[in-house]
């Protein structure tokens, strides 16, 4: 299995654990990630809401570079997930829209044929890799370690878009929490968003936002799992902003999928976390 | 308490119907303010001034001013939760987008969006990935992050005039 490596601005700037297990669990799973030259920031969400041509047109680009590449791209933040997804089947449904944002990439010297597919990670490792797999490369398994897991939004949603799982009742984080022999616990709240894009606009609304769950969370379970880089920011930073920090470890999917796969805590980049996650290694079966 | 009366004018109608034919808006007259968008939304619950039906509403009887002034419209964490669960098919958050757009004609954006929509033009991402991050990256066991092909992007926004629009160039 071989993909287009889509990273994204903020995990190739500020969440070096998050890139580094996602390419060492690839790695483990016989999964080739190959880096996308030249590419971009995907156009973010906001941009979207601003001028849709604008969204489409540096989406575009970047899938067309994974076209050159004959690959289908892989992707590690629900934010750039959407946005590739969405403009991906817009451009393949719709050959008018097609044509007047191949015309806007015209000096890129780049053009969108529809010939890829986009996927986040965690989707790839479930429908590409299959969870079997995942938990036959846990040989290093958790045991008596409860994890609450966080979707996030732009993984799931819009459904009619992402056509992936149910947004009321996902499955995929569970059953990768589950696959490391960890517990994935239920709680109240499971699904709601991070408030992550309102940080810029009034932070204390994310802070608030953060802090109500990594407390609920906290109640059930010893750790919280994201697979996104803006709501993994929120769950770690809004901790830091009272004087009651919890200290709940939040950790990156990949990086609880690799310490089970028997992959050092160096490996995982378990160092670069900033609430301490190293108490995850003493519910580890020797 | 007296409420304040809310009349539809010509000028109302014309803003409604932009709003409307706005990607994805639409469906804005199908309304019939039932709340659920509100009760599920994850700003809502704390910022009392961020109601998605009241944001419908006032779209329905083109309150430009009310809904164009201050932050209100930049508020949305967009999670698609409303969408989701409308049973119209409304969509405020289409309803946002199609409002964000006609501020921004209006010479209206929200610094810290600016500032994210002229970085990327600027550094091909949403901040500065150069040397410096890049040394850190090796520090970490990673491969430099891919060199984003600026000109390229400059020539898109050039071409779509977004840099214009937001004030940036």
């Amino acid at each position: 299995m071989k993909y287009a490596f889509f990273v994204g601005c903020t995990v190739l700037s500020r969440l070096p654990g998050y890139e580094k297990s996602a390419r060492k669990v690839a790695e483990k799973l016989g999964v080739e990630l190959v880096d996308m030259p030249g590419s971009s920031c995907c156009g973010t969400t906001y941009m979207e809401t601003l001028d849709r041509k604008t969204a489409l047109a540096l989406a575009a680009r970047n899938i067309a570079i994974a076209e050159e590449m004959g690959l289908d791209i892989v992707t590690v933040c629900n934010g750039c997930t959407e946005n590739l997804t969405k403009t991906n089947k817009a451009l393949k449904e719709d050959p008018a829209l097609r044509a007047e944002v191949n015309e806007i990439l015209r000096e890129t010297g780049k053009q969108f044929k529809g010939t890829v597919e986009v996927k986040h990670y965690v989707r790839m490792l479930k429908e590409d890799v299959g969870l079997d797999k995942v938990k036959a490369a846990s040989v290093k398994p958790f045991k008596e370690l409860k994890v609450g897991a966080h979707y996030g939004c732009h993984l799931l949603k819009p459904s009619d878009e992402m056509l992936f799982e149910d947004p009321n009742d996902p499955k995929v984080l569970d059953d990768l929490i589950r696959a490391t022999g960890a517990e994935s616990v239920d709680y109240p709240g499971k699904t709601e968003c991070c408030a992550g894009p309102v940080m810029g606009i009034r932070e204390k609304v994310t802070w608030n936002v953060g802090m109500d769950k990594v407390q609920t969370v906290k109640k059930y379970a010893d750790a919280m799992a994201t697979c996104c880089p803006f709501c993994y920011i929120t769950y770690e930073r809004c901790q830091f902003m009272t004087e009651t920090n919890p200290n709940l470890p939040v950790v990156h999917i990949p990086q609880l999928l690799g310490l089970a796969m028997g992959l050092t805590a160096d490996e995982v980049g378990l160092s670069t976390n900033k609430v301490d996650a190293s108490a995850l290694l003493a519910k580890q079966e020797a | 308490m007296a409420q304040s009366e809310i009349r539809i004018t010509n000028e109302g109608k014309e803003f409604r119907n932009e709003v409307m034919a706005t990607h994805g808006a639409d469906k804005l007259m199908h309304c019939y303010q039932c709340g659920t968008c509100t009760s599920d939304c994850p700003v809502a619950k704390r910022v009392p001034e961020f109601r998605p039906r009241n944001i419908a509403r006032l779209a329905i009887y083109g309150q430009k001013d009310r809904l164009l002034d201050g932050d209100l419209v930049w508020l949305c964490a967009g999670c698609y939760t409303c969408y989701e669960r409308c049973p119209q098919k409304v969509h405020v958050s289409e309803i946002v987008s199609a409002l964000r757009q006609l501020a921004l004609r209006e010479g209206k954006i929200h610094p810290t969006i600016k500032s994210i929509v002229t970085t990327i033009p600027k550094h091909g991402y949403i901040s500065e990935i150069g040397e410096f991050e890049n040394e850190m990256r090796a520090d970490d066991g990673l491969p430099p992050a891919p060199t984003p092909a600026t000109e390229e992007i400059k020539a898109i926004v050039k071409k779509t005039g977004i840099l214009g629009r937001v004030g940036g160039a």
